[in-house]
C-alpha cells in the first residue's frame, strides 16, 4: 500500500494521547494474552474442584463460601501462573528482546500491560465463576447474606499469582520455567495448610486458608456472629504487598527504563515488601475466638463481636423447638428427633416454654484439636419472660461432605445432646446433683430413647449418647425403675415432686 | 537448522554420512554426534538435572511432617512436575526444516522421551528409597508414565512449550480426587489413575494407553511447532 498522506502527528506529551495509546496497548495485550485461552480450562477446574464441592454442602453461606475460597484459588493458580510465565517469557521465546528495546515504551511499562492483561482475564473468569456459585447459593440459602470476604481474598490472590508467574517467566525465560513455576507455586500454596498448626501460625497468611484451619467450614461459624474480616484483611494486605513487591522488583533492572522509572519501581517494591511483611506479622498474632473465627487484635473491630439478630424459625406444639433461620431446613428433623423428650417434659411445672438453638463455642486445644461447646442465644428475638432452654445442635449437619452424617445419626445426636440439656433444665441440674436428680435425669432420658453410657466408658464418637450411671448402683436401679414407669405415672409424680427434687430434698428411696 | 560438518559428522537426512569404505568407528562417531546435537537442541541435560532436582526436593520434603492429605498429594505433585519436564524437552528450535530432513528424527524423539521418562522414574524411586511414599514404587511408575503420556499428547497438540497445560489441569483433578477418595467418595473412574489403588487394573490400562498414545504420537509427529 502506498501512503498518500503523512500520518497525523500526535501532540507529544498529551495526556489524552497517552491514555489512548495505553488503552490500545492494553487492548492488544488482552487480545493476545495466553490467559484468554486458559479460561475454558480454568472454568472446568473451578467446576470440578470448587463448584461441585461447594454445592455438595448444605446451602449455608458459612459452609459454601469458605469451601469455595479454598478450592477456587487452587483452580485458578496453575492456569494463571502458567499463562503469566508464558507471557513473561514471550519476548525471549520469539527472539525479539533486542527489537522490543527500541520501542517507545519502557520495558517495565510494557511488562505491566502484559501482566495486567493476564490479571484482567483471570479476574473476569473468577468473577463469572464465583458469581455463578454465589447466585445459586443466594437462591438456595434460606437466610443470611453472601460472605464477601472469601471471594475478595480469592480475587486479591490472582494479581499476586500472575505477578509471580510473570516475573519468573521474564527473569528466567526457559522452556522448563513455565511448568515448574506453576507447579512450584501450587505446591507452596496447596501445602500451606499443612504448615498451619494450633491456630497460631504465620502460614495463615496463605490465601486458601479461610478462617480457623482446625475448624474448617462449619455451619455454626459466621451464622450467629458476623464473619470476622481480620484474617481476610491481613491476607489481602499481604497479597497486594506481594504483587507490588514483585512488580516493583521487575522494574528495578537497568533495562527496565530510565532512572526515574526505576526509582519509582524500587519505591513500589519497598512499599510492597513492607506491606507483605506487616501482614505476615498480623497473621502470626491471630488467635481463635470463641465464635470460631480468627481475631487479629491490630485489625479487629469490636463492633463485629455483637451477635447477629434474628427471629428463630419454630416448630408448632406445646414445647416449640426453635432454630436459627439458616437451619430452617433442619427444623422438621430436629423437632421430630426431640418429640420423645418433649413428650416427657412439656407442661410440667418449671418446664421450658421454648427449646432454642444456641450458638456454638470453639476453643483451641492441643494437637490441633478443637473443643466445641454451647454458647448463648443472645441474637435470638423472642418474647421476654419465656422460659427458654438454649441448646447447641450437633456440629455436623446431614448432607455435609465430610464427615458424612446420616439423618438418622443426626436425629440420635440431637435427641441425646439437646435432650440432655432440656432434661437438665427441667431438673435444674448442675455440678452437685443429688443421687435422686441423677436417677430421674437418667430415667427420663432413657424413657425418651437416649442411649446412656456409664461414666468412664468411651462414648460412641458420634455424640449419640448421654452420660449415664454406673450399672449395679442404687441410683442406676432407681433410674431403670423410673424409666420403666408408664409416662402418665412418671409425669404425675414429677408434677408433684419436681420442686422438692430440684431442691435436693428427695432421696432415691422416695423415687417411684 | 544448524549445518553439520560433513566430514565425520552426521545429518538428520538419513543414515550417518558414511563413505562405503569408511570404518564402523567413524559411523559410530557420526551417530553419537547426531545424538549429542539432538540432546543439545532439546536441552536434555537441563531436563535431566531438573528431574534430579525435583527428586531431591521430594526426598527433602519426605522428611517433613505432613498430614494425610499432604502425604497423599506430595508425590503426585512431583510426578507431574517430572512429566512436564519430559514434555518441555520436546520443543524443537528448528521447526519445519528439521522435520523435513530428518529420517532419524522419530527414533531420536522416542529415545529422548522414553529415556527422560525412565530417568524420572529412576530418580523418584531413588528419592523414595528408605522412606514411606504414598502408593510406593509401582504407583509412582504408573503415575509418571501416564502423566508423561498426557504431556506428550499435549506437546503434539499444542506444542512443547504449552505441553504443561494438560498435566497441570490433570493435577488439580487428581489431587482433589485423591482427597475425595481418602474420604471414601469422589470420582472412581480409572482415567483418574493417580486416585486409584495399585491393584486397579483399569487404572493401569488407562495410564498405559495414554503413555503409549503419547509416545507414539511424539515419535511419529513430534511436538507441534510455532509456540
Amino acid at each position: 500500500m502506498i501512503a498518500t498522506a503523512p500520518p497525523v502527528r500526535q501532540q507529544p506529551g498529551s495526556r489524552t494521547n497517552a491514555v489512548l495509546s495505553g488503552g490500545r496497548l492494553l487492548r492488544l495485550e488482552l487480545r493476545h494474552s495466553a490467559m484468554l485461552a486458559m479460561l475454558p480450562l480454568t472454568a472446568v477446574l473451578f467446576w470440578f474442584n470448587a463448584y461441585r464441592p461447594s454445592m455438595a454442602e448444605p446451602p449455608l453461606w458459612s459452609l459454601r463460601a469458605p469451601t469455595m475460597q479454598h478450592g477456587a484459588l487452587l483452580d485458578f493458580l496453575l492456569p494463571v501462573v502458567g499463562a503469566a510465565a508464558w507471557m513473561g517469557a514471550r519476548e525471549h521465546r520469539r527472539g525479539v528482546t533486542d527489537l522490543a528495546e527500541i520501542v517507545a515504551r519502557a520495558r517495565w511499562i510494557r511488562q505491566l500491560y502484559a501482566w495486567a492483561a493476564v490479571t484482567g482475564w483471570a479476574l473476569a473468569g473468577y468473577l463469572v465463576c464465583v458469581g455463578v456459585l454465589y447466585a445459586v447459593t443466594a437462591a438456595q440459602a434460606p437466610w443470611g447474606g453472601p460472605l464477601w470476604w472469601p471471594a475478595v481474598v480469592g480475587a486479591a490472590g490472582l494479581p499476586a499469582l500472575a505477578a509471580v508467574g510473570f516475573a519468573a517467566g521474564s527473569c528466567f525465560p526457559s522452556r522448563f520455567m513455565t511448568p515448574l513455576i506453576s507447579i512450584g507455586v501450587f505446591f507452596l500454596v496447596g501445602m500451606s495448610v499443612n504448615l498451619t498448626h494450633g491456630g497460631t501460625s504465620f502460614w495463615q497468611i496463605s490465601p486458601i486458608i479461610a478462617g480457623a484451619v482446625d475448624i474448617g467450614a462449619d455451619p455454626g461459624v459466621a451464622t450467629f456472629y458476623p464473619y470476622l474480616p481480620d484474617l481476610p484483611i491481613a491476607q489481602v494486605i499481604f497479597l497486594a504487598g506481594l504483587t507490588a513487591a514483585i512488580l516493583g522488583a521487575l522494574g528495578c533492572a537497568v533495562a527496565s527504563g530510565g532512572r526515574a522509572l526505576r526509582a519509582t519501581a524500587a519505591a513500589i517494591c519497598l512499599a510492597g515488601l513492607v506491606a507483605a511483611a506487616t501482614a505476615i506479622g498480623f497473621a502470626g498474632t491471630a488467635r481463635l475466638d470463641r465464635h470460631g473465627m480468627m481475631v487479629i487484635s491490630a485489625l479487629h473491630d469490636a463492633a463485629n463481636d455483637q451477635p447477629i439478630s434474628y427471629t428463630p424459625a419454630c416448630s408448632k406444639g406445646t414445647l416449640p423447638v426453635c432454630v436459627n433461620p439458616a437451619f430452617a431446613a433442619y427444623l422438621p428433623l430436629v423437632a421430630s428427633a426431640l418429640r420423645p423428650v418433649v413428650s416427657q417434659v412439656a407442661g410440667l411445672p418449671g418446664a421450658p416454654d421454648r427449646i432454642l438453638q444456641a450458638a456454638p463455642t470453639f476453643t483451641q486445644e492441643p494437637h490441633d484439636a478443637i473443643g466445641v461447646g454451647v454458647g448463648g442465644v443472645a441474637g435470638a428475638r423472642y418474647a421476654r419472660g419465656l422460659r427458654v432452654v438454649g441448646a447447641g445442635l450437633p456440629d455436623q449437619l446431614p448432607g455435609e461432605r465430610q464427615p458424612d452424617v446420616t439423618s438418622a445419626q443426626y436425629a440420635s445426636q440431637v435427641r441425646a445432646q439437646v435432650g440432655d440439656a432440656v432434661v437438665g433444665y427441667l431438673l435444674r441440674t448442675g455440678k452437685h446433683d443429688s443421687p435422686a436428680q441423677e436417677a430421674v435425669r437418667a430415667g427420663l432420658l432413657k424413657a425418651a430413647g437416649v442411649r446412656l453410657i456409664p461414666p468412664g466408658q468411651r462414648p460412641d464418637g458420634l455424640g449419640r449418647t448421654a452420660r449415664g450411671l454406673v450399672p449395679g448402683t442404687a441410683a442406676y436401679r432407681s433410674a431403670m425403675r423410673f424409666a420403666a414407669l408408664p409416662t402418665a405415672t412418671r409425669r404425675a409424680w414429677l408434677s408433684t415432686h419436681l420442686t422438692a427434687l430440684r431442691a435436693g430434698h428427695i432421696t432415691l428411696a422416695q423415687l417411684p | 537448522m544448524t549445518e553439520l560438518p560433513s566430514s565425520g559428522g552426521a545429518r538428520l537426512a538419513g543414515p550417518p554420512d558414511v563413505d562405503p569404505g569408511a570404518t564402523p568407528s567413524i559411523a559410530r562417531q557420526g551417530l553419537v554426534r547426531l545424538v549429542v546435537l539432538y540432546m543439545s537442541s532439546r536441552r536434555i541435560l537441563i531436563a535431566l538435572a531438573a528431574v534430579v532436582a525435583l527428586a531431591a526436593g521430594l526426598r527433602i520434603a519426605a522428611h517433613w511432617h505432613w498430614d494425610t492429605y499432604g502425604a497423599l498429594q506430595l508425590p503426585l505433585i512431583v510426578e507431574t512436575a517430572c512429566a512436564t519436564v519430559v514434555a518441555a524437552a520436546t520443543v524443537s528450535p528448528f521447526g519445519g526444516q528439521e522435520r523435513a530432513s530428518g529420517h532419524w528424527l522419530p527414533m531420536l524423539r522416542l529415545g529422548a522421551a522414553l529415556g527422560l521418562t525412565t530417568w524420572a522414574v529412576i530418580a523418584l524411586a531413588a528419592a523414595g528409597a528408605g522412606v514411606h511414599m504414598s502408593g510406593g514404587f509401582l504407583v509412582m511408575t504408573r503415575n509418571v508414565a501416564g502423566i508423561a503420556g498426557l504431556a506428550l499428547l499435549g506437546a503434539t497438540a499444542l506444542g512443547g512449550g504449552l505441553a504443561w497445560v494438560g498435566p497441570v489441569g490433570y493435577l488439580v483433578v487428581a489431587v482433589y480426587s485423591l482427597y475425595a477418595q481418602w474420604h471414601g467418595g469422589g470420582p472412581s473412574t480409572p482415567w483418574i489413575w493417580p486416585a486409584r489403588p495399585l491393584a486397579d487394573a483399569g487404572a493401569w490400562l488407562c495410564a498405559g494407553a495414554v503413555f503409549a498414545a503419547g509416545m507414539t504420537l511424539i515419535t511419529v509427529r513430534g511436538a507441534k511447532d510455532g509456540t
